[in-house]
């Protein structure tokens, strides 16, 4: 994936490793003996969770962004620090700067190697990092700290975020703010009531690759968002859900290796429609492709497995087997529960996606038919595999993004899927205007036929859905600072945040914002620097404002939650003009403002979800309660 | 069927308010519950005669509804259980309630299978053995002929138990009162061992399925929607019935089968000596010197390990919690209508018991955030009330209080300290206000010397009757 070169946001400068000493000074600067540092570390990895069965060659390779390391692996970003706390000890830290191991990508695959399983968190995770700063154009942090009633964290601590590969003996995983890190579980299963694994098998949830993208997931989005955790209605939970479960399987599937032999093995098929007559296409009716369309699906078999043999639930499966018509359309209206109704998200993306690859393909189909080819029984040739696998792993990586950015481009609170299509939509226009695959009436259709829809949208079309864009030129924000892909300094920071704030003061009402309701603070503002499609650079910033009211349950329930509005502003730079700087231009104001009903709704969720009521007996947890709690949400109780 | 007269009188009258108990009440007829010569058109009576009986055992519920008929008064049965804080009085209140309804009742409905709803079909089945029964209605999760039912209910009671086998090794390391708590939740489910190694609530079930004198009853299982059928001495009396819950989902039921069978598939190892879950070879065992001074910036090695433990939320207390849960929202919620009076004992509905009947559907989903009309038609109807849950803040959506007639009655069956935050005090206080004043809680009478009234409950209101040193709290309509 070459692109994904073409603009770094953190340069992670190998400090430990830099150049030896200066010597005398040459006069030629255009020549050097020193040894460049290499830009990628390829390590080893599972291609599956192992636990799920043996698998020939079950092994892939990930490329990260070169570092230098520390035993543990011990990097900029990400700490691994492996003390199991059930069996109360150290195991010993995989050095992966050892020269044994730098020439062989690390340790190979092992389930009883917890060094691999060191190098294998790392990797992942690394990789699912390097993704997502990728897509957003910038570098993200980690949240230190719940939120700004809580004291900041030392310094320092929002850059690394701890994995702990084998933190507890039991069957959950999960993202921990308290922790600041992730916890990886491994459990031993039943030898008489073994479920899905083998009797006595041990099973560590920090070998799947899906669980450690889609835990670094949850800690990316909490990272970026400060209130996005807060379950204020049906949609909340489920979407973290559906949304760290959709990065897990486009990265996974952007790995074509993982690819190949399944779709050699299958004929290719990704799905019936593939094997259907060309007439139904020729016709130039684009009709969405639901993934469910076949069982034999490999794609859909791969997803399925999501997690399964670590104990996580099998509702993905059941999503994606369920048909997009109207009456699959009714769960929405049905299934609450976070990973059911978060499965249908994910079904909805993947029935884009496959449409999508499906169009892509189609063509390589009628070649291979065109001279005779047969998918129907044979083996698929393995360059036409190649190439499929090609194309499933650009589209998977292509919708890894989509998805990604869709993050920028929410409210800053009480996040629905229908919001989420908006934001998916919006964003994918915004920076791809042209769609010549047809992808954002892919996610329209597969969406509408799963049910999802957004609130006062007056009907199911792009112009509907699209976030309205704010009239060039008639919001500005001046005085604000962007600096470089590196990030700000903290004098930079409080200056964009006294800017920021005092801009939400003084357009309130543009905004929407009840200026007596409440203070409106900033978040968090993101600078962004990507390159569109037409080879220019854009700079631009992703604002949150939030403003937080303090409203009591009533009617017989005591204490009071916190009711946010707040909007996302998504502001340009536009270069200079007649050598002057024009004023950061605000682009799009993306709104979840006050409304008697949303606050009516919000207080009947938290009583509903039993959240009114304090455990604590000082009465004070700060607003802990009102955030999710991955830990419990990943054991389903 | 025809029915004995001689034994269908009540102990009290409650309109005479005159202390009852003496062997000569009995047998003399009461104007109460047993006056109305009913017609078909009973309905033109009003609702003289209708009565509701709190019995004061504990934290549980037992209430007889006792309706006036043609032939004198019918009773029903509305669960008969205790469970934490058991003040000892059930048998006692088996007793006088066999004697209230003559040893026989029209009609028995378990709400849900938890102990404090049905112990005393257990504790006290040789007294059920003499009584007879002619219809049994229970939620549909019990009927044993619905196969997913049976496994979830299967796989609940046996998580449960598990659970409960977790708290009493927690409790052998010492004395802990939430453990103890969480320990009466699972154990409210099973019911706990009795002396057979029979699970007490298994020994009441088999009471409530074929424990009862004589024929035993026929036995309806009922979900939210249903017809239900009533006796037909009731329904000629102009009673009617409507099942508002639990609803059914048939795929939620085979997901939380499956999510209990995977908790049980793990906890498993939990009995495990820690030798045996060592995951890895010893020659793989570290220190803390294998890392460096930067591994553990910024927090500092000691800080980061309090994180590491306290960032581990305590799963199996959530496990109790939620299957706690589980078995409320099972409740079958009974709303009453009589001589234009409407009742509705709603068992221990929580709020995904709730929501089905206030907003069609899951609230929140599309189309379910507004009380729906018929709930509000229901609600603001309404004139009795059987607080849910013992009074907790869950158990009684607000926007359920919003919606209930003002002036309605209420009564509560509950007992303080037997779990956290039950009775919820501003939830009655609540409802009290809803209800001007006419709100009685079973802690306000005394049950024997040994459980003197609740002060803090204050006294019962005017609109209640409760002769002295009787185990009751009596309304009549
Ligand atoms: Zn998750």
């Amino acid at each position: 994936m070459p692109h994904r070169q073409r603009f770094t946001c953190d340069d992670v400068t190998p400090s430990g490793a830099a150049p030896a000493a200066h010597q005398e000074v040459s006069d030629d600067i255009f020549s050097t003996a020193e040894i460049p540092f290499p830009s990628e570390r390829p390590l080893n990895v599972y291609a599956f969770d192992p636990s799920l069965g043996k698998f020939v060659g079950n092994q892939m390779v990930t490329h990260v962004r070169y570092e230098s390391l520390e035993p543990g692996p011990i990097g900029e970003r990400f700490a691994v620090l492996d003390y199991d706390g059930s069996q109360k000890t150290f195991y010993k830290p995989v050095n992966l700067d050892d020269p044994k191991l730098l020439m062989t990508n690390g340790l190979p695959p092992s389930e009883a190697d917890p060094r691999f399983h060191q190098q294998m968190v790392y990797a992942v995770a690394s990789e699912t990092l390097q993704r997502f700063e990728f897509a957003l154009g910038r570098r993200v942090r980690w949240r230190t700290r719940l939120d700004h009633s809580h004291p900041p964290a030392p310094r320092g601590a929002s850059r690394r975020l701890n994995l702990f590969p084998h933190a507890m003996c039991e069957a959950n995983a999960f993202y921990s703010p308290d922790a600041h890190g992730i916890l990886f579980g491994y459990f031993k299963a039943s030898r008489t009531n073994p479920g899905r694994n083998l009797p006595g098998q041990t099973v560590f949830t920090c070998l799947s690759h899906d669980i450690i993208v889609h835990e670094t997931t949850h800690a990316i989005v909490d990272g970026i968002r400060e209130h996005f955790m807060e379950p204020t209605n049906v949609d909340v939970a489920a979407f973290h859900e559906a949304f760290a479960d959709l990065a897990a399987l486009f990265l996974h599937f952007s790995h074509k290796e993982v690819l190949v032999d399944t779709l050699q093995k299958t004929g290719g098929k990704l799905f019936e429609f593939k094997l259907k007559g060309d007439a139904e296409l020729a016709q130039g009716a684009t009709p969405a492709i639901q993934s469910q369309l076949s069982t034999e699906n490999p794609l859909i078999v791969l997803a399925t497995q999501f997690g399964e043999a670590a104990g996580r639930q099998s509702s993905l499966r059941s999503a994606l087997m369920t048909p997009a018509t109207s009456d699959g359309a009714k769960e929405i209206a049905t299934k609450i529960e976070p990973h059911e109704r978060g499965s249908i998200l994910v079904a909805a993306v993947f029935d884009a996606y496959f449409t999508v690859y499906g169009r892509r393909t189609f063509d390589l189909f009628r070649i291979f038919r065109a001279g005779g080819g047969n998918v129907d029984k044979s083996d698929l040739p393995a360059p036409l595999a190649n190439r499929l696998a090609m194309e499933a792993s650009r589209t998977a990586e292509e919708f890894f993004t989509i998805c990604a950015r869709a993050l920028d481009y929410c409210p800053p609170v009480d996040i629905t899927f229908g919001d989420f299509l908006r934001a998916l939509l919006t964003a994918h226009l915004d920076y791809t205007p042209d769609d010549p695959d047809h992808i954002r009436d892919a996610l329209m259709q597969a969406f509408r036929l799963r049910g999802i829809v957004a609130d006062n949208a007056i009907s199911f079309s792009e112009d509907a859905l699209f976030w309205p864009k704010v009239v060039r030129g008639s919001l500005r924000v001046p005085g604000l600072i962007f600096g470089d892909p590196n990030g700000l300094t903290k004098e930079e920071k409080d200056h964009n945040g006294d800017v920021l704030r005092a801009f939400a003061v003084k357009h309130a009402d543009k905004l929407g914002f009840d200026k007596k309701a409440g203070e409106i603070a900033a978040p968090s503002f993101h600078p962004m620097f990507s390159t569109g499609k037409d080879g220019k650079l854009y700079v631009s910033m992703v604002v949150e404002l939030v403003q937080t009211m303090r409203v009591p349950f009533g009617h017989g329930v005591p204490g009071t939650f916190p009711l946010r509005n707040g909007v996302t502003l998504l502001i340009a730079q536009d270069p200079p003009e007649h050598d002057k700087r024009p004023d950061p231009r605000v682009r799009f104001v993306i709104p979840k403002l006050y409304q008697p009903e949303r606050e009516e709704r919000v207080r009947n969720f938290y009583i509903g979800s039993g959240r009114a009521t304090t455990t604590s007996p000082a009465g004070h947890d700060g607003d802990k309660r009102f955030r999710l709690d991955f830990a419990l949400l990943h054991a389903g109780v | 069927m025809p029915r004995s007269r001689s034994t269908s009188a009540t102990s009290s009258s409650p309109r005479q308010r005159k202390p009852a108990g003496s062997g000569t009440a009995r047998k003399q007829p009461t104007r109460a519950a047993d006056a109305a010569p009913a017609p078909a058109g009973a309905a033109a009576k009003g609702a003289n005669g209708l009565r509701v009986r709190m019995y004061r055992i504990g934290f549980g519920d037992f209430f007889l509804l006792s309706v006036p008929t043609g032939s004198g008064a019918s009773h029903i049965l509305i669960d008969c259980g205790v469970h934490a804080k058991d003040l000892g009085s059930m048998r006692a209140a088996v007793t006088q309630m066999a004697k209230d309804c003559g040893n026989r009742l029209a009609l028995v409905i378990m709400t849900h299978r938890h102990a404090d709803h049905i112990s005393g079909f257990g504790s006290c089945a040789d007294i059920f053995a003499q009584i007879e029964v002619e219809r049994v209605w229970m939620p549909w999760f019990e009927n044993p002929d619905n196969p997913k039912a049976a496994a979830f209910q299967a796989s609940l009671v046996a998580m449960a138990g598990q659970l409960g086998r977790q708290f009493q090794m927690r409790l052998a390391a010492g004395p802990d009162p939430a453990s103890e708590q969480l320990l009466s939740m699972a154990e409210n489910i099973t019911g706990g061992l009795g002396v057979a190694g029979i699970a007490a609530n298994q020994k009441a079930l088999n009471v409530l399925h074929g424990g009862f004198k004589g024929s035993q009853p026929n036995h309806d299982y009922y979900k939210a929607g249903d017809p239900p059928t009533l006796p037909p001495d009731l329904a000629a009396a102009g009673l009617t019935a409507d099942i508002l819950g639990p609803p059914i989902d048939d795929a939620l039921i085979g997901q939380m089968t499956n999510k209990n069978q995977q908790y049980l598939a793990g906890a498993t190892e939990s009995s495990d000596q820690p030798e045996r879950s060592k995951p890895f070879a010893n020659a793989f065992r570290g220190k803390r010197d294998d890392y460096g001074d930067k591994a553990f910036a910024p927090y500092g090695f000691d800080k980061m390990l309090r994180m590491l433990e306290g960032s581990q939320p305590d799963i199996l207390a959530a496990q109790a919690q939620a299957a706690d849960k589980t078995l409320n929202n099972q409740s079958l919620v009974v709303l009453f209508c009589f001589g234009g009076k409407n009742l509705l004992f709603a068992g221990d509905a929580q709020w995904g018991n709730w929501e089905n009947f206030l907003y069609g559907g899951a609230y929140g989903t599309p189309g379910h955030t507004q009380l729906t009309a018929r709930a509000q038609d229901i609600l603001g109807k309404i004139d009795f009330y059987k607080v849910g849950h013992h009074g907790s803040a869950n158990a009684t959506p607000k926007d359920a209080v919003k919606a209930m007639r003002l002036g309605c009655v209420g009564m509560c069956s509950t007992q303080e300290h037997a779990y956290n935050e039950v009775p919820r005090a501003p939830l009655l206080e609540a409802l009290r206000q809803r209800m001007n004043d006419q709100l009685a809680r079973s802690d306000q009478i005394a049950a024997g010397t040994d459980a003197p009234a609740n002060p803090d409950a204050g006294p019962l209101p005017k609109a209640f009757s409760a002769p002295a040193h009787q185990l009751f709290i009596d309304y009549d309509f």
